[in-house]
Order: structure tokens, then C-alpha cells, then sequence
């Protein structure tokens, strides 16, 4: 049975197994590849998009769970590279293989949401959990401060 | 014009036509191949016309530059194209940048290891900046009937001296391409450099901004498969039966295939291949595999660390010396003694590891992240039995590398599954995976002795005792002198001994960023803290005293003293110091460390890095910040072994170090006029030695075996 949501303001339908995580449905089957699995078991944040504008980890989340809802990946945040968080990356830098950075994008824009003036520690508490193998948190936090100007 | 792609079609194209015509001059970084008669018409409007094989102008000016060097965070996408653009004198901000392809006869070694990109290619990309240049210079000149004296290039354009008359790259190209390349081009000195030393945002990072950025785990060919693959949890398990009836029943599994890949020997698997990654997954979740562990499954950590402690007793081989350290130890009335310890540690790069190949007739393709993409070719072509030309390589970007990259044995899956299924395949491996199947960075012992003489050094022993990556199997016990890597031979002590005692075990180990740079470091510069403070000095001082004849080291060690005000503690802080070298990069770090409720925090990491000319300053600090949180990760996290496997499965167990943890970073680079070195992976070194030796200034307590807790030591 096909499972109906909104993508990125398109409503999409696809017929996968109601169990399969949304993140898999979203790279295989809708074809877009921004949102990435790295562990699969919710530590990391790689897999972050953004459900009724709040981020969930769409690697442990079932893609039916996602029925009726509206999902925003990295592809849909901006038409041209320019919400504020993109423009604030790509400013100070921040990215080295990139792997990780849908996912540290679109936690900040869920940050910058709910604390348009994020301190060091609420910085912390909500990127916490965002790994970064090539260790841009400098730039990280350095961009979300850009942003927030 | 902004338009940094990565376009395989394109450049398949050109090289066609560039490569057909053109044998005897393709030498790499000797002569530039010419370009005469290599005029294509590319799909996207315009003709483009290379002149050689990392540079191609359209007729609308537009310049394309190759980078032929796999990107995996390291940013040499750009700054490959800064050389070229450099002494071809173009704006880096207006050219096109495209992905070369995997080609070892057009580019040479493609491979990205230690950090040589920059060290390597430097003088290569001048000189074929610098040809082309040339060549347009000469077109122009020829044009106007005058000397190539008396025009200048600048920015893509040339102008006549006397006359003022104009032309563009673009208008000249196809005239230039029919000229001679020349084989000793001028180079520009190093005063007149506009685009080397510039901070140049770098081209891959709106990619990497909006998801439109691939990765090897992105592909999709048509018809492809997926395949999740269960390995042997203990290393060299072999396969025995497994339920492959019972897995095929699984919806959407299509094949359940045993498999193996190469890596110090044959590792097995079962692999479930599927429609979907989901439906491989599923079915490999429900795989029941028997295995023969042939007794491998005895070993621990402990038992590891049991024969490492006792071989550290054997004399060892000799792999450097100086003087005669074994005399003045064995006559020395005080011999000051340390025993240090390191764990195995996993790359993790944030993508898992995965490729795609696609084994038809009579070819076969590969699409995916790999910092050896010639490698992968002639793996290939070796492994199916085909020749090289038949074997095409399409190398995306990579999320991290960090050494794992380098080798071959996940292509080398996805060829085997794609063999025996006659379908594409991707493979995809999952944290779990790559976290516990390996290879690992070795797990090491060092002791290290020394005599002291009036303050002074007079005697160092320094013993490595850890597996070897170049000698991992087969009959040669002799430790060779990639083991000593990191230890500094530099400081100026009459007698030094540096000695290796090669351990054999069939735990998989291999290159992770800085290698034996990345742990013998640790002992050694703890050590030179432990004999400072003995000999009551100074650290920085006892350093700098031992380095006066060591210009760059001097300096470094200088720089922190003068700028950073080493002696200038500020109240409540421990201060640390190690300096190291690695891919010729020369650097002193200085942490900060303070008390946190029992433990301690780190407050800042400062390093001075002299790595010779540098490219982009911005992107060698944002390596060197790479460095430092990976550096600090490995100080603070390690791998254990039990029942011969990997007992840390996720990053749950096996963290990676978090935003909340990282300390400020602020990183100096020396002016230098000197050929650049690598700049990947500086400070990583450092990093665990200075910290332990701001622990030791704060606390008094030192640290000799890591992985270290910082909650716990008070
Ligand atoms: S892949 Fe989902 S949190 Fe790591
Ligand atoms: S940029 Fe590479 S993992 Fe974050």
C-alpha cells in the first residue's frame, strides 16, 4: 500500500514496506540522496530531516510514520543554496567531506527555529548528538553564530 | 560563471580525443601533453579545446581544470586548481573545476595517502599551468606579429605591451593548442604568486550545502542490486554452511551468495543481495551462517597487551642509531624508565564503506568513494581477468577516507557479487561493519630509557612494539622502519637508539590519518616531558635547547614561546607542549587543560605549523582543526578485542568526539618560502603527548596508557 507525504512541499506516494525506515525510502525510492545513513541506530544525526519542521533521525523511523506529515530534506530547504544556515555555511567554511553536513544543517535550522540567539550551551545541547568525523564543530558553531546575526 | 561540477561525461569525451593522438609526450609533470587537434564540441554550447590534460578553455573563455586527485575533506579539489590557475594566470573564483578520470598514464598516482597530494604535484600543476599559459601567450603573439616578450597574460586575458590590443584565453585557444607545448615552461617565483597563499573559498562547499554533493553511496546504475553482507565477527572466520533456502524467502531478497574480499588474507562473508537495500538488510538480519573460527576467537585485548608488555623486553631490532645508547644505559648509575600504551582504533569515516561495480561481458565499471582509484583499476582488471583499458573508474567524492579508503577490498565484494549475480551492485557496509571488521590502526607498546647527564640528555632508547602494516603476514620476522614513524630523531642527544620488535597476529591493521605518526609520537614526546621535569627544566626550553641546529623546530618551538606566551600561565591552568613532524610538516602544539568538577576539561588547543609554502591558508587550518578533534578522539576512546572481536559495535560504544567536547582551536601558520608539505594531518600527532602532559602540569598525575578518561583524574 503506498504511503503519502509531503516532500520537500510535493506531495509524494510511494509503495515500500510501511516498516522501512523513512531514510532509505527517501534516498531509493524518491532518489534523493542529501539525507545519508552512517549509523543507523540514531546516534549520529546524518540521517536528520525535518518533520513538520522539527528534526527527526530517519534512519530508526518508519516510513509510515511519516504518512500525511510534511518532510523537509537538505534538497528542500532553499531553492538556490540561500536559507540563512546554508548562506552562514558556506561563509565560514564549513564543510570537509561533507558526509555529515545535511544532518548538521538542518539541525541548526531547527535550532535557529526554536533560539534565534543560541548560547555556546544551547549550541551544545543540540549538536551534541551531530557527529562530524572530519571535526568541523569549530566551524559549526562559528556558522550558527553567523546565522543567528 | 559559476559552474564547479563534477561531470564524468564530459571529461570521458575529451579524453578520448586527448588521448588517441597524443602517447609519447604524456609524461606526467615532465612534459605537458599538447593539446594540437584535441577539439571536441561539448554538449553544453561552445568548443572546448584542451591544451593539456588539466586544462581545457572554451571558446567563450569559460577554463576548465582537472583535478585528478580524489577529495575526501581535504580540500585539494580546490587547491590542486589554485596551482594550475596560479601560473596559468586565470581567477580561481571564474574557472570550472571537474573531476578527472581515473587514468594512471594521463595523471600518474592518483592515490591519496599521506598527505603528498600538494607536496607531490606542486611543481607538476605549476608546470602545466605554466605550458599552457605559454602556449596562449605565443598565440597571441603570433597574432599581433610580435615578440612573446611584449605581451602579458592576466586573469584569462592577453594584452599587447605597446599596442594595448586585447585577446582572451578563449579566442586564443584554438590557435595555442595547435603550438608546440614547451617542455620547460618559466615559472612564475614565488613573490609573484596572486593565487597560491590565498584563502579561496573552496569549490566543493555548496555542494556539500544543498545534498547535491555525490557520494560513492548515492549511485544508482539501472538494474542495480543492493547487498548487505555478513562478515565473520571473529577475523579469518570461515564460512561453514548457512540457511540460504530459508533467506531467499525473505520479500524483495534476490540471491544469498557467500563471498570474500582481501584483506591480509581472505575474509569471508555471506552476502544478501536485494531490490531494495532495505530487503538485503532484512534478509541478512534473518542469515543463520555456522563458522569455523579455527581457534582465533581466543584472543583479547589483554591477551594482546600480555605479549606485546613481555616482547617489549626483547632486545629488538634496530631501526636508527646514534652514538651508543645501549652502553650508556647499561653503565649508568640512574636509568629513567616509561612504558606507554595505545589501542586499536577504527577509521569510521562518517560515509560507510561501500562501491558500486557493475562486471559485464567483456568490462566492467566501478562507481564510488576510494582514495585509490588506480588501484582499484588494476585490482580489478587482475581480479576479472580483464586488462586495464577494460576496466573504467568513476571516483566520487568521499565521506572521509582517513586511510580506510585506500584500500581495495570493498570494490573487490561488489565485483565478486555483481560477477555472480550479472547484475550492478552496491555494497553497503553498515557502522557495525566497518567498526569491527577492520583494518584497524595498529595497537602499539613503546618503552622508552634514558640517562641523564647534568639537565642534559645523554641517552635515549626509544622500543616500538606493534604489528606492522607492510608486514602483516609470511615468514620475515625482522621489524622494518616504517614501525619508528614519529619518533623524532632530531633533538640533538648524543646516543639514540630507536628499536622495533614486529608483532604478527591476524587482527587487520592498516594506514589511519598519520599512521605511526598517530601513536609513537605519544610516548616519545611524553617522555621528553617526563625527562624535562626530571632534569627539573623547563619542557619548551629543554626542547628548544636540544633544537638549535633544527631550524624549523627551533622556530616553532620559538613562535609559541613569543606569541603565545608558553611561560605566561594564566591562574588554574595546566599547560602541555609536544612538537612532531609528519609529510614534512613541522609543528609545536600547546594545550590548555582545567579542572571540571573531579576531571579535567580541555581548554585550548594552540598549534604553530610550518609546512613550507602554503596553498589555502583556510584550508590547512581547517585540516589542522580535523586533525586535532580526530587526535583528541583517539586520546580519549579506544577499541577492545574479546573473544577475537571487536566488542565496541556503534558509536554508542566507540564514541567520536562531540561539539560540546571541542576545545577552542587556534592554529599559526609560519611564513615560509619553502616547497610545501602535507598539511592532512598535522597536529594530529600531538595532540595525545601535549595533552598528557597538561594533565601531568595540572594534576601531577601522568598518563602512560590510552585510551584516557578525563572524568577520572583527580
Ligand atoms: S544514520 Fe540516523 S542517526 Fe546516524
Ligand atoms: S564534514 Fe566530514 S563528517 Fe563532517
Amino acid at each position: 500500500m503506498a504511503i503519502s507525504f509531503k516532500l520537500n512541499n510535493k506531495e509524494t506516494s510511494l509503495d515500500v514496506d510501511p516498516q522501512m525506515p523513512l531514510l532509505w525510502a527517501i534516498r531509493d525510492y524518491a532518489g534523493l540522496t542529501g539525507t545519508k545513513f552512517s549509523c543507523g541506530i540514531a546516534v549520529c544525526g546524518a540521517c536528520t530531516v525535518l518533520m513538520e519542521g522539527a528534526p527527526v533521525r530517519s534512519c530508526v523511523m518508519p516510513v509510515s510514520a511519516a504518512a500525511g506529515k510534511s518532510i523537509t530534506t537538505i534538497e528542500g530547504l532553499s531553492k538556490n543554496n540561500d536559507h540563512p544556515v546554508q548562506k552562514a555555511w558556506i561563509e565560514a567554511q564549513v564543510p570537509q567531506c561533507g558526509y555529515c553536513q545535511s544532518g548538521q544543517i538542518l539541525s541548526a535550522v531547527a535550532l535557529l527555529e526554536r533560539k534565534p540567539n543560541p548560547t555556546d550551551d544551547d549550541i551544545d545541547n543540540a549538536m551534541n548528538s551531530v557527529l562530524c568525523r572530519c571535526g568541523t564543530y569549530p566551524r559549526v558553531r562559528k556558522a550558527i553564530k553567523l546565522a543567528s546575526k | 560563471m559559476k559552474a564547479n561540477t563534477i561531470n564524468p561525461k564530459i571529461s570521458r569525451r575529451k579524453f578520448v580525443a586527448l588521448s588517441s593522438a597524443s602517447s609519447a609526450l604524456m609524461l606526467i609533470g615532465c612534459v605537458p601533453s599538447t593539446g594540437k587537434d584535441k577539439v571536441v564540441n561539448l554538449a553544453d554550447g561552445g568548443v572546448e579545446t584542451a591544451l593539456n590534460q588539466f586544462i581545457s578553455i572554451n571558446s567563450e573563455g569559460l577554463i576548465t581544470l582537472y583535478n585528478h586527485r580524489p577529495e575526501m575533506g581535504q580540500g585539494t579539489f580546490q587547491s590542486i586548481p589554485m596551482i594550475l590557475a596560479e601560473e596559468l594566470d586565470a581567477d580561481i573564483r571564474q574557472v570550472k573545476i571537474v573531476q578527472s578520470e581515473a587514468n594512471s598514464s594521463l595523471y600518474g598516482r592518483q592515490m591519496v595517502v599521506g598527505s603528498h597530494s600538494i607536496q607531490s604535484e606542486f611543481m607538476n600543476c605549476r608546470k602545466m599551468g605554466a605550458a599552457a599559459k605559454d602556449m596562449l601567450v605565443r598565440a597571441a603573439a603570433e597574432t599581433w606579429g610580435v615578440q612573446p616578450a611584449d605581451v602579458k597574460a592576466k586573469n584569462g586575458v592577453v594584452t599587447a605591451n605597446q599596442s594595448g590590443k586585447t585577446l582572451t584565453y578563449g579566442e586564443l585557444v584554438a590557435k595555442a593548442a595547435k603550438l608546440k607545448a614547451p617542455e620547460n615552461p618559466k615559472l612564475k617565483s614565488v613573490k609573484e604568486f596572486r593565487t597560491i597563499g590565498g584563502s579561496f573559498p573552496r569549490a566543493d562547499i555548496p555542494l556539500k550545502t544543498d545534498g547535491s554533493a555525490k557520494f560513492g553511496i548515492d549511485i544508482q546504475v539501472p538494474g542495480m542490486l543492493y547487498a548487505s553482507v555478513q562478515r565473520s565477527p571473529v577475523f579469518e572466520g570461515k564460512v561453514v554452511s548457512f540457511n540460504q533456502e530459508e533467506v531467499l524467502k525473505v520479500p524483495g531478497v534476490t540471491h544469498v551468495l557467500k563471498t570474500s574480499r582481501d584483506l591480509f588474507g581472505n575474509r569471508e562473508g555471506v552476502a544478501v543481495l536485494g531490490e531494495s537495500y532495505w530487503a538485503a538488510y532484512q534478509g541478512r538480519k534473518a542469515l543463520k551462517i555456522e563458522w569455523d573460527n579455527r581457534g582465533l576467537d581466543k584472543i583479547s585485548s589483554e591477551t594482546i597487551r600480555n605479549v606485546y608488555l613481555k616482547a617489549s623486553k626483547e632486545p629488538g631490532d634496530v631501526l636508527h642509531e646514534k652514538g651508543d645508547a645501549d652502553r650508556a644505559i647499561r653503565n649508568a648509575s640512574e636509568v629513567i624508565e616509561a612504558v606507554y600504551e595505545m589501542p586499536y582504533q577504527a577509521h569510521v569515516p562518517m560515509e560507510p564503506m561501500n562501491a558500486v561495480v557493475d562486471v559485464r561481458a567483456d568490462s566492467a565499471e566501478f562507481w564510488g568513494s576510494t582514495q585509490n582509484p588506480n588501484g582499484t583499476r588494476s585490482y580489478l582488471a587482475r581480479f576479472l581477468n580483464l586488462p586495464e583499458e577494460k576496466v573504467k573508474i568513476n571516483y566520487t567524492f568521499m565521506g572521509g577516507g582517513f586511510g580506510r579508503r585506500s584500500r581495495t577490498d570493498v570494490a573487490e565484494e561488489a565485483a565478486d557479487l555483481s560477477k555472480k549475480s550479472g547484475r550492478p551492485v552496491k555494497v553497503i557496509w553498515t557502522r557495525e561493519d566497518d567498526q569491527t571488521a577492520g583494518p584497524f590502526r595498529a595497537a602499539s607498546v613503546n618503552t622508552c630509557r634514558a640517562v641523564l647527564k647534568q639537565g642534559k640528555i645523554e641517552a635515549l632508547e626509544h622500543k616500538v612494539v606493534a604489528q606492522e602494516i607492510r608486514n602483516q603476514s609470511g615468514s620475515n620476522n625482522k621489524a622494518g622502519r616504517q614501525l619508528m614513524g614519529g619518533v623524532n630523531t632530531e633533538y640533538a642527544i648524543p646516543n639514540v637508539s630507536v628499536k622495533g620488535v614486529l608483532q604478527k597476529h591476524h587482527v587487520p591493521i592498516s594506514y589511519w590519518r598519520a599512521v605511526y605518526h598517530s601513536t609513537n609520537p605519544f610516548a616519545h614526546e611524553s617522555f621528553i616531558d617526563e625527562l624535562a621535569v626530571k632534569a627539573g627544566r623547563d619542557p619548551l626550553e629543554f626542547r628548544l635547547e636540544m633544537m638549535q641546529d633544527h631550524k624549523r623546530f627551533k622556530r616553532v618551538l620559538e613562535i609559541v614561546d613569543q606569541v603565545f606566551n608558553w611561560k605566561d600561565k594564566p591562574e588554574g591552568v595546566g599547560r602541555g607542549l609536544a612538537i612532531a613532524e609528519r609529510s614534512g610538516a613541522h609543528f609545536a602544539m600547546m594545550i590548555d587543560v582545567e579542572r571540571n568538577g573531579k576531571g579535567v576539561k580541555v581548554k585550548k588547543i594552540t598549534t604553530v605549523v610550518d609546512l613550507g609554502i602554503c596553498i589555502n591558508p583556510d584550508t590547512v587550518k581547517a585540516q589542522t582543526e580535523g586533525s586535532i578533534v580526530m587526535g583528541l578522539g583517539a586520546a580519549l576512546y579506544g577499541l577492545t578485542i574479546d573473544k577475537g572481536a571487536i566488542v565496541e559495535q556503534n558509536w554508542h560504544q566507540y564514541p567520536l568526539l562531540r561539539i560540546g567536547q571541542c576545545p577552542e582551536i587556534e592554529t599559526y601558520i609560519v611564513k615560509s618560502d619553502a616547497e610545501p608539505d602535507g598539511a592532512g594531518e598535522s597536529g594530529l600527532p600531538t595532540v595525545a603527548p601535549a595533552l598528557a602532559n597538561a594533565i601531568y602540569d595540572l594534576t601531577g598525575k601522568r598518563i602512560r596508557r590510552l585510551p584516557l578518561d578525563l572524568e577520572k583524574l583527580s
